[in-house]
């Protein structure tokens, strides 16, 4: 047994046998069935003979532009494919150990690679790279084009501990929670897109688990306790019965919080507060609705891709989604946040090659809609036809000027005037923007003259604020809710916005933390948008709470100099954070650490 | 069984391509055909697997011993011996 820490991102526990998914190749490595041995050894004779079929074209091709000497290293390739210690060896390795193609492959040249290894010749060494080339090849040619990862998710047959360096979003959204137990991941934060998925589906997860992928094989049984924030390799029999008992009390806990969940609610001096859900999945719309959510404050539509290019995706489909929600949520709001996406979404975008930054500054979301402007009039006259079957509200995500926002209204206009002269006198949806770059954050009053609502997205608008990329786990430490320049920022727009009465919400994971959301009520924000499964504890946590303290702390707290200083202020005055929540694990409060 | 030791005389001793060359050469004969570093005999490889040529790691200046078993194995002995003191047909 061998327990790794990391980062609880999601919470709950799980155990199951472990299956690997490495982003640099997106291939799951699983154990397979019995039955699956003929497939795999199909698929690895197919990789085998597209590569020997490349090979021989670029052979040719280069013996006629450089000359057969430059040539014969692609003759050499070829032979590597058919050498007893590569191809053939993985065929061996998937009958006898029941892997994956992909595993054994990788297995066959890690055995390769050890050898070579013990080899003290740096020159001769460096000829490894020529095998790995061949293997490189090998592994693109067992995955169909760029689906590979999507393909390992959807080909799971039985559930399995997800293992991974590193989840994609759009990988991760195709997760099927009877097929995924939960997740253990070398990288992510809490507020990564993975994270915020698995807690919308209740997995538990771990992140920041260091080099589980190498120290854990597939098959191998695997804990994740979300709560502790650990991995345990082959645990102890007694480590999951103490699990199971965990998570049996759980169960029966969100029943209770559930019944608790019905009704408005509001601060313990009586101010009224609104928790609506964040979701990227119509079936998480039942869950959504059960935790007390009065409405969704954001639906992720990037997710209905799914890893699929944006063209996949047809207004007639788009539709269907957006009135289910709508008619299943009613009466309360549905607010769907448009395309929030990067080019690699888009067909043709180039996806891996070399070019401009697809970083957190480059073409995404509301640019690339606007750059876009067929597809992103496809998405608006979805969404206009999905608000005639009721409330709809449009979320523009990345606005960072009204010139911005204004062009996106006039696509909506021009995307909805068929429809509108059809059918005059439908009511308008309400346009809002997401509240994430600070130029937007700064200009909210010249903002509202134009915007009917608007949404803090705390994780980006932190991320743009700190000039921290998320991503990078050298960096990730400084990712800091409470640093006294993100409650500046947050009192402020809530400033600005008071004048033309525009409603404010708030649709990051930092309300998540208790004491975050308790400073976030003093400074004035009384909407939350929030991941169904947190959503029960945030009410009860707001029914404590008299909003007139919230507004004393919020008041010293955006003066201090430090997060230390405030985290440090949040506990002296409201001591019953720091065991926040009350009866976690189904232990009665006081039972708590001692 | 054939046994015979030549040294590797090309600059880039036994790379990829003169690797394929060794293994295209040896394909060619029945006989079983297995190499050794003199320096280190502990490991005996197939000299028809180029992956196996290439874990020799023999740079230039390295005695390789090739042992051929088999009805012709004087000729292919030959053939491999020639092909290596021919630096595999490059640059010495």
């Amino acid at each position: 047994m061998t327990r790794v820490v990391g980062l609880p991102v999601s919470p709950g526990v799980a155990w199951g046998p472990a299956a690997l998914m490495l982003q640099r190749h997106p291939a799951m490595r699983c154990g397979i069935a019995a039955s699956g041995v003929e497939r795999e050894l199909g698929r690895l004779d197919q990789a085998r003979d597209t590569s020997a079929t490349q090979l021989r074209a670029i052979h040719a091709r280069v013996s006629q532009r450089a000359g057969a000497e430059l040539a014969s290293l692609f003759e050499a390739q070829v032979l590597m494919l058919d050498d007893e210690l590569l191809v053939p060896r993985a065929r061996r390795i998937v009958e006898t150990d029941r892997v994956n193609a992909e595993w054994a492959l990788d297995r066959a040249f890690d055995e390769f690679c050890a050898v070579f290894a013990e080899v003290g010749d740096e020159y001769l060494r460096e000829r490894r790279g020529d095998v790995a080339d061949v293997v490189g090849r090998l592994r693109r040619n067992l995955l169909p084009e760029a689906a590979g990862g999507s393909r390992a998710i959807a080909g799971l047959v039985t559930p399995v501990v997800l293992v991974a360096d590193e989840l994609a979003p759009s990988i991760a959204a195709q997760i099927d929670p009877a097929l995924v137990l939960g997740l253990a991941l070398e990288t992510g934060s809490r507020t990564h897109h993975s994270a915020i998925l698995a807690r919308s589906l209740g997995l538990p997860a771990v992140a920041r688990a260091q080099d589980v992928t190498r120290q854990i094989r597939p098959g191998v049984l695997v804990l994740v306790d979300g709560d502790a924030g650990e991995v345990v390799i082959d645990p102890d029999p007694d480590v999951i019965e103490r699990a199971r008992a965990r998570r049996d009390r759980r169960s029966a806990s969100v029943g209770v919080s559930a019944t608790r969940a019905a009704g408005p609610v509001a601060t313990a001096d009586g101010v009224p507060v609104r928790f609506l859900a964040n979701i990227e999945r119509l079936e998480e719309l039942d869950g959504a609705r059960a935790a007390g959510a009065e409405g969704i404050g954001l639906f992720r539509s990037e997710f209905l891709l799914g890893g699929r290019a944006i063209e996949a995706f047809d207004e007639e489909a788009q539709f269907r989604v957006y009135r289910d929600l709508v008619e299943r949520m009613a009466p309360h709001p549905v607010t769907i946040r448009t395309f929030d996406i990067d080019e690699s979404q888009i067909a043709g975008g180039g996806a891996g090659e070399p070019g401009p930054s697809r970083g957190p500054l480059g073409l995404r979301a509301i640019r690339l809609s606007l750059g876009h402007r067929r597809l992103f009039e496809i998405q608006l006259r979805a969404l206009a036809r999905a608000g005639r079957h009721g409330a709809v509200r449009v979320l523009l995500p990345l606005v960072s000027s009204v010139d911005e926002l204004r062009e996106a209204k006039a696509a909506l206009r021009s995307a909805t005037r068929e429809m509108d002269d059809a059918a005059p006198g439908a009511p308008a949806m309400p346009v809002g923007i997401m509240i994430e770059v600070p130029s937007a954050a700064l200009t909210v009053d010249l903002l509202a003259a134009e915007a009917d609502f608007f949404s803090i997205g705390t994780n980006d608008l932190i991320q743009y604020c700190l000039a921290v990329d998320r991503t990078d786990g050298r960096v990730a430490g400084l990712f800091d809710p409470l640093h006294p320049a993100i409650l500046r920022v947050i009192r402020d727009v809530i400033r600005l916005a008071r004048p033309r009465r525009r409603p404010v919400a708030l649709c990051g994971e930092m309300a998540a933390d208790p004491g975050a959301l308790v400073l976030l009520l003093g400074l004035g924000v009384t909407e939350f948008s929030m991941t169904p499964a947190a959503i029960p504890e945030a009410r009860e946590l707001v029914r404590q709470v008299s909003m007139r303290d919230a507004r004393r702390a919020a008041l010293r707290a955006v003066r201090l100099p430090t997060s230390r200083d405030i985290a440090a202020l949040l506990a002296a005055r409201f001591p019953a954070l720091a065991t926040w929540p009350a009866g976690r694990d189904g232990r009665p409060h006081m039972e708590g650490q001692s | 069984m054939l046994a015979r030791t030549v040294t590797i005389r090309n600059a880039l001793g036994m790379h990829a391509r003169a690797a394929a060359r060794f293994v295209h050469a040896a394909g060619a004969f029945q006989c079983r055909i297995s190499v050794t570093r003199e320096d280190r005999d502990d490991r005996h490889v197939d000299g028809k697997s180029i992956l196996g040529l290439l874990l020799l790691a023999a740079a230039r200046g390295v005695d390789i011993r090739i042992t051929a078993d088999g009805t012709d194995e004087a000729e292919a002995l030959g053939a491999l011996c020639r092909l290596v003191d021919a630096g595999f047909g490059e640059e010495p």
